[in-house]
């Protein structure tokens, strides 16, 4: 199969000779698109929680909330992390099905599922995945339900900082708010692909 | 046929679909200006230097595309070049064959729709099934999208509903929500049986090979969660020079588009998935897309290359509100597709030569351009060649006559003069089509030709003459 | 967005640009603003050899025709003295849209030259002159029409400062103020429908305000949408800001 690599370089090449300079990177502070009235004075975690408000979410602070929250909706069956579940287990009382692999064939049985988050940043009431932290892709994405775990020290301020902070995995997701369209009429409907409730549980 | 296509077209829009076009870009418009100006002291800069970045990463394409093929390489990624459509698809075709491939996922992408690609894969055999909504919506319906970013803008939840009963999805429901679901239910399972995962790339990060992807919807994570292969479709312009230039575009991105701070699903990927991670693509292709964007390069209307297709310029372009998407003719509508679809015919521009015309060029578009693209003035380079290639344009008057006039003070002053003719004469029967189709509609004010001229010259205090 | 370099202001003549629309129809337009000049210390002069600013053919793609004008004008504004136009839209032909079309010409410097010296007239009178607040009195509720081609240009703000401190006169706001008329020179005659859609959504902002007057500074605007209005056997007032500037100096105009 032939690649077009070369001629579309030359082509390039070609374009961009003629220019007697060439437009400069400007040099800018990323200081100028951060939000830092919102920002100022406030503890992370308690914007973080009013930010995913504002985008359909919702920050929650205990196992036993969420738990509550689940129980109020009906969500009995769910994917959990295995290196999460030890430690939320003993809030699941009975009524609750929770499996540790997200099994694909039976994508429609699971409600819920927790996993780990990367991060979040507070700005933007935004959770953040990444393939090293995350256990599962279809578990964070297929239920319902979504329940990231939080650590305190990982919300991040700002957007830049978050971009800053995206590393050396392949694979990052911010999720702001749960699934969402506006197609049919520009009515707003959640729950298209993704979850339909977006949760960060945050933890110390 | 007389008059411009565009013009006819919105004539003949039914009331409903123009009154809802104009509600929800109106609607979208309003809510991504108060978001802008109560957010940022000043957007305006944020817009320049947005589009200062996307300038230099064009005009150094030369330097950021090779840059960018070797991070992805060194991440694991495969790396291909396509100088047409036609290479494009091959190159799908070709990466599915080889995996014996039969299905794929796809999340919205304008490049492939641009490259026609779910046509070309269709006649080869393989399903390639929208997955955004209302890309979904279009594709059952074989209909073409009407807005980059609300891509079925155009239709109402009767005639979804309508589509839904005919393709098995339930019996008819028009309620949003219930159509909603039953897409929910239908295309997960689809997402799980397919092979592929087809997306675009609404940024390309040279510094780290990261490709960013916006969705509302989550269909885009969706592909890259259930299937083991993911293709990335991504125009060369694409490219932006490091990962927090991503940053700043991305916080407008979401703002202009949608009116939101993020769009709901931001994400970066540079590669296969991680060893550790179950779900997902443990082959990733991306396609450097040229089909026409070198010779843009090449030309004076360039600065089109730094869209970012948020649709913002669509959504306050009073010609689109009354005309719609369609009337364009285009993958590409409003004041970008505009510029950018007869640039991207390039030998064919004669063919949509007539869309930089259907302009008042009022200048809204530039003033909410993220990149800050000078519309009107790429508008107006596109009349002048097509006036230079000789392309007809019903209904544009003739400019010749009226320049040798206008060069010349004696006869100007003459035909000053002479124009009150137009006071007397009944101007139907005036054989000018130009007055003939202001008048169609407007009154002419009365002709004072002169007038002013006699005034100043009868004053006392005669004006000094010019040195 | 039309933010431009402009030559310092130095004495208190200009050279009027009547604009072709006053030379053919709006007279009063044109001479309106010769008295407010002069009421404000400036003296005015009128190069007759003046014709058009080149923007029809310009706008139509029609570059050398357009440039055959331009040129024209050039030659017939010599010297250095500014040049004010009762025209936003013609203001910005030569400051912006000439520039553009003679970027590959060798006489561009002198189209840029005559670019940096041209103003609009509120914008002259207000960022030019350093007039903050016009004299007399002008009665009356009035709507200000934003013309697109004053967008991201200081014009609008200047005419808001001029008409907002007027005795009496009240400014009257109006739904979506920034959208476009449908005007757009050629575009009215060839685009009729999209150009009266445009025209008729304005027409009804601007008569749900119900001001007395609606005021502009551009006539090619006021020329179409009181055409339209007229045509549908409901006109509406219209009047230039240089008008209203003049009247206010006579205290006012009687309503019609
Ligand atoms: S031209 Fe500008 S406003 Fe229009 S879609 Fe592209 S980035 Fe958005």
């Amino acid at each position: 199969m032939t690649d077009d690599r070369e001629s579309i370089l030359s082509r390039v090449r070609g374009a961009l000779a003629p220019l007697h300079e060439r437009a400069p990177l400007p040099a800018y502070d990323s200081e100028i698109a951060v939000l830092r009235s919102l920002l100022a004075g406030r503890d992370l975690a308690e914007l973080l929680a009013e930010r995913m408000r504002r985008v359909n979410g919702l920050a929650l602070t205990s196992p036993a909330a969420v738990v509550a929250h689940l129980r109020a909706g009906g969500h009995r069956h769910g994917y959990c992390d295995p290196a999460l579940w030890p430690e939320l287990a003993p809030h699941f009382a009975d009524g609750f099905t929770v499996e540790t692999r997200f099994d694909r064939t039976r994508v429609d049985e699971y409600a819920f599922g927790i996993t780990r988050a990367a991060g979040a940043i507070a700005e933007s009431g935004t959770i953040i995945l990444k393939d090293r932290t995350t256990s599962s892709r279809l578990g964070a994405l297929a239920p319902w339900v979504h329940i990231a775990v939080v650590s305190r020290a990982d919300i991040f301020g700002d957007v830049t900082q978050a971009v800053a902070a995206l590393g050396e995995d392949r694979n990052v997701v911010w999720c702001t708010g749960p699934s969402k369209t506006a197609d049919v009429e520009g009515i707003l409907i959640e729950g298209v692909h993704g979850p339909g409730e977006q949760i960060a549980l945050i933890v110390p | 046929m007389k008059g411009q296509a565009i013009d006819r077209f919105a004539a003949t829009l039914p009331a409903e679909t123009r009154a809802s076009v104009y509600q929800s870009t109106k609607a979208t418009h309003e809510k991504r200006t108060r978001l802008l100006f109560d957010q940022f002291a000043d957007p305006d800069r944020l817009r320049a230097l947005a589009g200062e970045i996307k300038q230099h990463a064009i005009e150094n394409l030369d330097t950021y595309l090779p840059q960018a093929e070797a991070r992805l390489r060194a991440n694991g990624a495969q790396v291909h070049w396509a100088g047409t459509a036609e290479a494009a698809c091959a190159h799908v075709l070709r990466i599915m064959r080889d995996r014996g491939a039969t299905k794929m996922v796809k999340a919205k992408t304008m490049v492939s729709e641009e490259i026609e690609l779910a046509d070309y894969l269709g006649r080869h055999g393989i399903e390639a099934l929208e997955t955004d909504l209302g890309e979904f919506i279009i594709q059952i319906d074989h209909d073409h999208p009407s807005h980059i970013v609300r891509p079925i803008i155009h239709k109402n939840r009767r005639e979804i509903a309508t589509s839904f009963e005919r393709e098995g999805l339930g019996a008819y429901n028009d309620d949003p929500a219930t159509i909603t679901r039953r897409a929910r239910h239908h295309l997960r399972h689809k997402y799980l049986a397919a092979d592929v995962g087809l997306t675009g790339a609404n940024f390309l990060s040279a510094e780290s090979g990261r490709i960013a992807l916006v969705t509302n919807e989550g269909n885009s994570r969706f592909s890259v969660a259930a299937t083991r292969c993911h293709i990335v479709l991504v125009g060369i312009e694409k490219i932006v020079p490091r990962d927090r230039d991503l940053g700043l575009l991305l916080n407008l991105l979401g703002r202009s588009a949608t009116a939101q701070d993020l769009t709901v699903y931001t994400e970066f990927i540079s590669g296969p998935r991680d060893p550790a991670q179950p779900d997902g693509p443990e082959e990733m292709h991306v396609i450097f897309v040229d089909n026409g964007r070198t010779e843009v390069l090449a030309g004076e209307c360039r600065e089109i290359l730094r869209c970012i297709r948020c649709g913002a310029c669509l959504n306050v372009c009073p010609i689109y509100r009354q005309a719609s998407g369609h009337a364009y003719r285009s993958v590409y509508p409003g004041p970008v597709g505009a510029v950018l679809s007869p640039l991207l015919l390039k030998e064919n521009f004669p063919q949509k030569a007539d869309l930089p015309k259907a302009s008042s060029l009022c200048g809204a578009c530039h003033e909410v351009c993220p990149v800050n693209i000078p519309i009107p003035d790429l508008l107006l380079r596109l009349r002048a060649r097509a006036k230079e290639e000789n392309v007809p344009s019903p209904g544009t008057p003739p400019m010749g006559p009226w320049a040798l006039l206008a060069s010349q003070p004696t006869a100007w002053r003459a035909a000053l003069v002479a124009g009150r003719a137009l006071n007397v004469l009944p101007t139907r029967l005036i054989p000018v089509p130009a007055l003939q189709a202001w008048t169609a509609s407007r009154e002419l004010p009365g002709w004072r030709g002169g007038e002013f001229r006699r005034w100043l010259k009868a004053r006392r205090r005669p004006a000094p003459p010019a040195r | 967005m039309l933010n431009r370099e402009r030559t310092p202001l130095t004495g208190r003549r200009v050279q009027l640009m009547a604009t072709c629309l006053c030379d053919a129809f709006y007279d009063d337009v044109a001479a309106a603003t010769v008295e407010v000049l002069e009421h404000a210390g400036v003296e005015v002069a009128f190069p007759e050899g003046q014709t058009c600013c080149g923007q029809p053919a310009f706008n139509g793609g029609d570059w050398p025709a357009s440039r055959r004008v331009v040129r024209h004008t050039v030659r017939t504004f010599a010297g250095e003295d500014p040049v004010v136009v009762p025209s936003g839209s013609c203001a910005a032909m030569l400051f912006h849209g000439a520039v553009l079309e003679f970027e590959r010409e060798p006489d561009a410097p002198a189209v840029e030259a005559l670019g940096r010296r041209t103003w609009e007239l509120a914008d002259y009178l207000v960022n030019g002159l350093g007039v903050r607040a016009w004299p007399g009195r002008y009665p009356a509720r009035v709507a200000l029409h934003r013309s697109c081609h004053s967008r991201g240009s200081d014009s609008v703000a200047a005419a808001l400062t001029l008409l907002r401190s007027i005795a009496g006169l009240e400014v009257v706001e109006f739904g979506e103020p920034e959208q476009c008329c449908g005007f757009g020179g050629t575009f009215a005659v060839t685009f009729p429908h999209l150009s009266g859609a445009m025209g008729q959504l304005k027409l009804d902002h601007v008569r749900a305000a119900a001001p007395d007057v609606y005021v502009s500074a551009d006539m090619s605007c006021l020329m179409h949408l009181g055409g339209l209005a007229a045509r549908e056997g409901r006109p509406i007032r219209t009047l230039h800001l240089s008008q209203v500037l003049r009247d206010a100096l006579r205290g006012g105009e009687a309503k019609p």
